[in-house]
């Protein structure tokens, strides 16, 4: 390990590192949505058998709602057939899409870190990773405030659940006030950085008196506390850059009454700045949850629209659920075009950052409002050095229970092996599968590079 | 070693380094043993082996000497040498090996010869002397060989049986009994607790936080899956840890300054979070101290600051800052205000005090002089800490604290006199046994000592159940996986289990052989049993009294006509005329039981968050489900469409006998936990018994091993393991798993009974269910039980077994059974492994429980007084 972590620093001036943008939503994404309307009756046939198949997009229309991304096509693959039914599905999922488990409110139902921080931890960074969120205000995770720092859908590692951002002003607050122009903010940094240096003293001072085995119980702490003091240190090293690319938002997307709509282009622009900065390769962002209510929906801005409602299809505004989620879907891909077209504008290394980044949007529940769990519908946006065969494809995976079905599970060991991580396979396993005689541990062999 | 060394000639220290740093005579002497094929007199003489520190401690007194190369050439060299290379090792080359190479052999050469593996049983027997000399070598060897690593990795759980157990109880230690002096991080529970001390919560605001969390604070410690006591001093504080203490400091400290401006009278106060409105009622008059200096609109004076810091030190490390601390935190303090005010200041030193390591580690470190094996007793109030911390979760109460500081916690007797007041105090440490496993119609049974009942659900590691998912359809149906808000059927099956225990731990009396034979259990059981039968008679009279009346076809009149008798009858809630459709739900649920002879469950089906179903995982016929009666506030009968089954006659005063069911070992909770998603796993059962029943040890499995058992359509899951286990590499281990996991094979992967397998494959099924009313049928073969008992000690009991009853009715006979179990305890309450030193600790303890007809707390005071838990050692500085 010591040694491909050296063969790693050694290649990082050379060779940028993949970024992975976890962008997932509530209440469902149906599979039916996710067909292109070009389709013939042949593979509207085999669309709707569920039977396996690929077909280059290039040829195809993409769904309306996926029309921001056109100009993005030969980038982008449609991913469909993923069960996940060793989630947590329905309502509300917690981490279980991005962990593989069943998660629940209870920290004890974190069974290991999610596949982001996994691939964090392939990529280090100095912020190692950062999550966004518009959190659900009712249900879910519902003790945590709008605007404020709380329990996110990401995991550090068993019953550790990351903490995300609520509202871009919070996120741009605390992400980039190592060069905020604010004085509160600026002696809140201070105050920070004299509390680990404070710390770090006293518990190195207490672990030079100890030895053996007793030190390192002290000393792994301090070395912790030294740890982070390092990450700042590199972060004030970065102060140049970091300055250069904090995000300059008006006034409204740093409201407290701040629209969904505004809030998730906000968070979207703190993405971009942390991406582009090289504060951190590796986010996570919950674009919406089943217990958010949302605001700014277009042609309906003015309501307050209850998804759960959505989901059991009742109409706002005059504008029915299916439209509404229509338009939201739709919103949501501007949000990919921002990230992706902003991305292709940075040079890096003879090409542009996007060569050097996977986006993937999917449901945290499933193919459903009431979902099961049976699919996972993916948007999935790949640069030129993702090490994952995908292309501008649309692929449908052989359903559940058929021979070669493949999981939650199977894309993100293919992930994780593609980008170093050798383990067997990530996630829990479906009991429900091995009936039906499929080995279901693994990587996506059609996907490896 | 070190006393090794010191005696002069450490041929066997000098060895176990790496060749190229070999430079002295003696050395290059003992390497060349590993080359010699005829040793010559003279190096056989050289290599007299001076093994006074062959044990795993150093001992003060010379042993004997030992010629440790004719051992060695007697009983290894022939098959393991120049000539044989048996199962590819050779122990010729041993010096040339690189460090951790030989270290991984010696390991593994000191595990075969402890296990009896080797010499191999047809060839000829080392004597007893022999065996105990070449044990005590290897295992110095392979110490030295594999430094800390090796003997960090011996203090964990895994590694405990490796003490040898005839050494431990056969009274021939008279080494003197110690703890290595430690920081011991908290458990989870205590961790919580220490939380509540921080907000000084008492009475109901304690109670009240007992079995819920704080909104800002999560708890970073965790304790792994597995059966066996998890809680070790090992543990230390890592970066997650760091990263999770940052956030509650922060929490933490907001928090106490919320509530220092409450008590300041402060009307302004406004909550961050508006969902997170928590405060104590009571709010800790010793808070005035930040309250001064939060209200003061100039700087505080040192003596102001002064009392805030000893607050701080006093809520998170319960005792005051010494001057050293205090200077460096009035420094602190001081600069902080100046940097940012008053309030933010104090946040900042609140913040600080709540990131010292200590606020989550256990101090053992002893005071006072030391005695002549260099051993230091707990100081009076570190005592009195340990010993509230191995019975509960909670601080010392006011009277062991009042007996540290008085003097009265100096000897042995002292801490047997306080462990039994307190074992007798039915309050203190009262409280749910598990409040995960609550739900809607369940509590988790509430215990004056819940503490010894998570001994037990470690020890035989029941509790895991929660994380084995299940498929449900194969249990029929019934099975439900744990979900949001619930454990679900794994978690009804382990507070059923609790229940268990927790019985024969207030009875007190034969504990592990009730444990382990008991064919008495309670299933469901929500209410006690005067409750139950106080129920079932109110809904019998109510029956009898209705049953002929049109409640049928006019619920309505019938309600109203007979109102005044059902509000007397206080189990049905009758309070009008309004629910018409819950009184036929009432009587279609009373004709199924009360009609047919039999007595219902004690809670209807179609109450709110009704969840028991699984009755039939401990082979009792069903109970209904909600769908049978459908909602209350429907007239309409849905049972009509569904076949009338043979319900469960429940018997309402329990516990009660189950055929086909001995003890924990036959308890659904248990036989799930040791089982895989899709089977029983006669492997991990098996493993379980020879470790925690008779204090054996089973390598770890190599890493050449894919663990895995094959497919076969036409095979039972007995057949298949045994197939891939029957080579002789694989069966050197495994025979000291299968046989005692084998006779399991009785029970399925949901702890059914069971005379037949379903031989679930796909190429095998003769009928697909739609996995809730019907299920995939598979043809079935019959189940084999057989088994073999070793490792008691005992020929009596040691053999062939006919099955899972006749294996546990001879392991509740054995002594060794019952001293394995008193090993799981010491480790238990001393949070680490046995040392050879700890035999009188453990002697003791055996005595203890025997004498007194089996109660379990008496070996507890046994444990807590005895040397073993009275005095720590410090660790040897390297200089």
């Amino acid at each position: 390990m010591a040694c491909m972590s050296s063969t790693r620093l050694l290649a990082a001036p050379h060779k940028p590192p993949m970024r992975f943008i976890f962008m997932h939503r509530g209440n469902g994404l149906w599979p039916k949505v996710m067909v292109p309307e070009s389709f013939d009756k042949a593979l509207l046939q085999k669309e709707q058998k569920k039977q396996p198949f690929e077909v280059d997009l290039d040829n195809h229309e993409l769904p309306a709602w996926m029309s921001p991304l056109a100009k993005h096509k030969a980038n982008l693959t449609i991913l469909q057939g993923l069960s996940g039914k060793m989630c947590t599905t329905g309502h509300h999922s917690w981490c279980s899409s991005l962990g593989v488990f069943k998660a629940n409110e209870r920290l004890s139902s974190i069974r290991w870190a999610t596949v982001d921080f996994e691939l964090a931890r392939l990529f280090p960074s100095p912020a190692e990773h950062i999550e966004l969120a518009c959190f659900p205000d009712g249900g879910g995770n519902a003790r945590g405030s709008l605007n404020g720092i709380a329990t996110g859908f990401s995991a550090r590692g068993p019953q550790q659940p990351n903490y995300a951002f609520g509202s871009p002003r919070i996120a741009l607050d605390e992400l980039f006030k190592s060069v905020s122009a604010n004085q509160t903010a600026r002696t809140r940094y201070e105050l920070e950085r004299k509390l680990l240096a404070f710390v770090a003293k006293n518990e190195g001072a207490t672990a030079d008196e100890l030895h053996g085995i007793e030190k390192a119980k002290v000393q792994g702490y301090a070395d912790s506390i030294q740890a982070i003091r390092e990450r700042n240190r590199k972060i004030d090293g970065m102060a140049g850059r970091i300055r250069k690319h904090v995000p300059v938002l008006d006034e409204k997307y740093l409201a407290d009454d701040v629209s969904t709509f505004d809030r998730q282009v906000g968070h979207t622009e703190v993405l971009l700045g942390a991406l582009i900065s090289g504060l951190t390769n590796v986010i996570a962002f919950t674009v919406d949850e089943l217990g958010h209510r949302y605001t700014g929906i277009t042609g309906i801005e003015g309501e307050k629209v209850n998804m759960h409602d959505v989901g059991h299809n009742k109409s706002f505004g005059g504008v029915d659920a299916t439209e509404i989620r229509a338009r939201c879907r739709k919103h949501h891909m501007t949000l990919v075009d921002r990230i992706v077209t902003r991305l292709k504008s940075v040079p890096e290394a003879g090409g542009t950052m996007f060569d050097n980044t996977m986006i993937c949007y999917f449901p945290d529940g499933g193919e459903a409002h009431h979902s099961h769990g049976t699919e996972y519908p993916f948007v999935v946006m790949t640069g030129d050095n993702a090490k994952v065969k995908l292309g501008s494809r649309y692929i449908r995976l052989p359903d559940y229970g058929q021979a070669g079905h493949k999981t939650l599970g199977n894309w993100y060991t293919t992930l994780l092996n593609a980008h170093g991580n050798p383990i067997d396979h990530f996630g829990a396993v479906d009991t429900g599968l091995d009936k039906f005689g499929i080995n279901q541990l693994g990587a996506i062999a059609q996907f490896q590079s | 070693m070190n006393s090794c060394s010191s005696n002069g000639t450490a041929v066997g220290d000098f060895a176990v380094r790496d060749q190229p740093q070999v430079s002295n005579v003696a050395s290059r002497r003992f390497a060349s043993l590993w080359t010699m094929r005829r040793p010559s007199l003279l190096l056989a003489t050289a290599l007299i082996l001076h093994l006074s520190c062959g044990a795993q401690q150093p001992k003060d007194t010379a042993a004997p000497a030992i010629d440790m190369h004719t051992v060695l050439q007697r009983n290894c060299i022939g098959c393991h040498g120049p000539d044989k290379q048996k199962g590819d090792t050779r122990f010729d080359t041993l010096a040339q090996l690189a460090t951790t190479d030989r270290a991984t052999l010696l390991s593994r050469a000191l595990e075969m010869v402890q296990l009896g593996e080797m010499p191999p049983k047809d060839e000829p027997q080392p004597s007893a002397a022999d065996r105990t000399q070449l044990i005590a070598w290897l295992t110095a060897q392979a110490d030295a060989a594999g430094g800390p690593a090796r003997k960090d990795k011996l203090r964990h759980p895994h590694y405990g049986n490796l003490v040898d157990h005839e050494q431990l109880f056969s009274g021939t230690t008279d080494d003197a009994a110690y703890t290595p002096s430690r920081r011991w991080l908290v458990s989870p529970q205590i961790f919580h607790e220490r939380v509540m001390d921080v907000f000084k919560l008492s009475g109901r605001d304690r109670q009240n936080k007992q079995h819920s969390s704080f909104v800002g604070v999560t708890n970073p410690f965790l304790l792994t899956d597995h059966s066996g006591v998890r809680y070790y001093d090992l543990d230390s504080l890592d970066g997650g840890d760091l990263l999770v203490m940052l956030g509650n400091a922060k929490w933490i400290a907001d928090r106490q300054i919320l509530m220092a401006r409450l008590l300041g009278g402060d009307r302004q106060v406004e909550f961050p979070n508006p969902k997170d409105r928590w405060k104590p009622r009571s709010l800790p008059k010793s808070y005035a101290a930040f309250t001064t200096i939060i209200k003061k609109s100039e700087k505080p004076t040192l003596a102001e600051m002064t009392a805030a810091v000893q607050e701080q030190f006093d809520c998170v490390l319960r005792q005051p800052a010494n001057a050293e601390q205090h200077g460096k935190y009035i420094e602190l303090l001081r600069s902080s205000i100046a940097l940012a005010g008053n309030t933010a200041g104090l946040r900042q030193m609140l913040v600080a005090v709540l990131l010292e390591s200590d606020f989550v580690y256990r101090l053992e470190f002893g005071a006072g002089p030391p005695d002549q094996h260099g051993r230091i007793k707990l100081a009076p109030r570190e005592a009195a800490y340990s010993i509230s911390y191995a019975l509960g979760d909670r601080r010392p109460d006011a009277q062991l604290l009042k007996a540290a500081a008085m003097g009265k916690l100096a000897t042995g007797q002292d801490y047997a006199r306080e462990v039994q007041r307190l074992l007798a105090d039915p309050n203190y440490y009262r409280g749910q046994v598990d409040p995960a496993l609550n739900g809607k119609h369940f509590r988790s049974n509430v215990t004056n000592h819940p503490k010894i009942i998570r001994f037990f659900r470690e020890f035989f590691g029941y509790a895991t159940a929660t994380k084995i998912f299940k498929d449900p359809p194969r249990s029929g149906g019934i099975y439900r996986n744990p979900g949001r808000g619930t454990t679900a059927t794994p978690g009804r099956l382990i507070l059923e289990t609790d229940r268990m225990v927790t019985r024969f731990i207030e009875q007190d009396q034969h504990v592990f052989r009730e444990l382990l034979t008991s064919d008495e259990f309670f299933v469901y059981h929500d209410k006690d049993n005067d409750r139950g039968l106080q129920i079932i008679a109110e809904w019998q009279q109510t029956y009898e009294r209705l049953k002929d009346t049109d409640w049928k076809t006019e619920p309505e009149t019938v309600l109203a006509d007979h109102l005044d008798f059902l509000k007397g009858i206080k189990s049905l809630r009758v309070q009008d005329t309004s629910r018409p459709g819950e009184l036929v739900n009432y009587m279609h649920f009373f004709a199924d039981y009360f009609g047919q002879g039999i007595k219902p469950f004690t809670t209807h089906p179609w109450a709110h968050g009704y969840t028991l179903h699984h009755a039939p995982l401990y082979n009792l016929p069903p109970t209904p489900g909600i769908g049978r009666y459908g909602s209350w506030k429907s007239s309409k009968y849905r049972g009509d469409k569904i076949a009338t089954k043979a319900f469960w006659d429940y018997p309402t005063k329990q516990p009660f006998r189950i055929k086909n069911r001995m003890g924990i070992l036959t308890h659904p909770s248990w036989l799930i936990a040791h089982s895989t998603n899709f089977f029983p796993d006669a492997i991990r059962r098996g493993r379980w018994i020879r470790e925690k029943l008779l204090a054996g040890h089973v390598p770890d499995i190599p890493i050449t091993v894919d663990a895995l058992v094959p497919d076969d359509p036409h095979k039972t899951f007995r057949l298949r393991v045994e197939e891939v286990t029957a080579p002789n590499e694989c069966w050197k281990c495994h025979k000291h798993m299968n046989p005692l996991g084998l006779p399991f094979e009785s029970f399925d992967d949901f702890g059914r009974f069971r005379t037949e397998e379903a031989l679930e494959h796909p190429d095998n099924l003769i009928k697909r269910g739609n996995g809730k009313t019907t299920f995939d049928v598979y043809p079935t073969a019959p189940v084999v039980t057989t088994g073999g008992l070793s490792g008691t000690g005992n020929p009596q009991l040691d053999g062939n077994v006919d099955d899972a009853f006749d294996l546990i009715g001879r392991l509740a006979q054995s002594k060794r059974v019952r001293q394995s179990i008193l090993r799981h305890a010491f480790r238990y309450y001393l949070g680490r492994n046995e040392l050879p030193s700890d035999a009188q600790t453990l002697i003791d303890a055996d005595r203890a429980y025997v004498d007194s007809g089996g109660s379990f707390r008496a070996v507890i005071v046994s444990l807590l007084s005895s040397d073993s838990f009275v005095y720590r050692k410090p660790a040897k500085h390297k200089s």
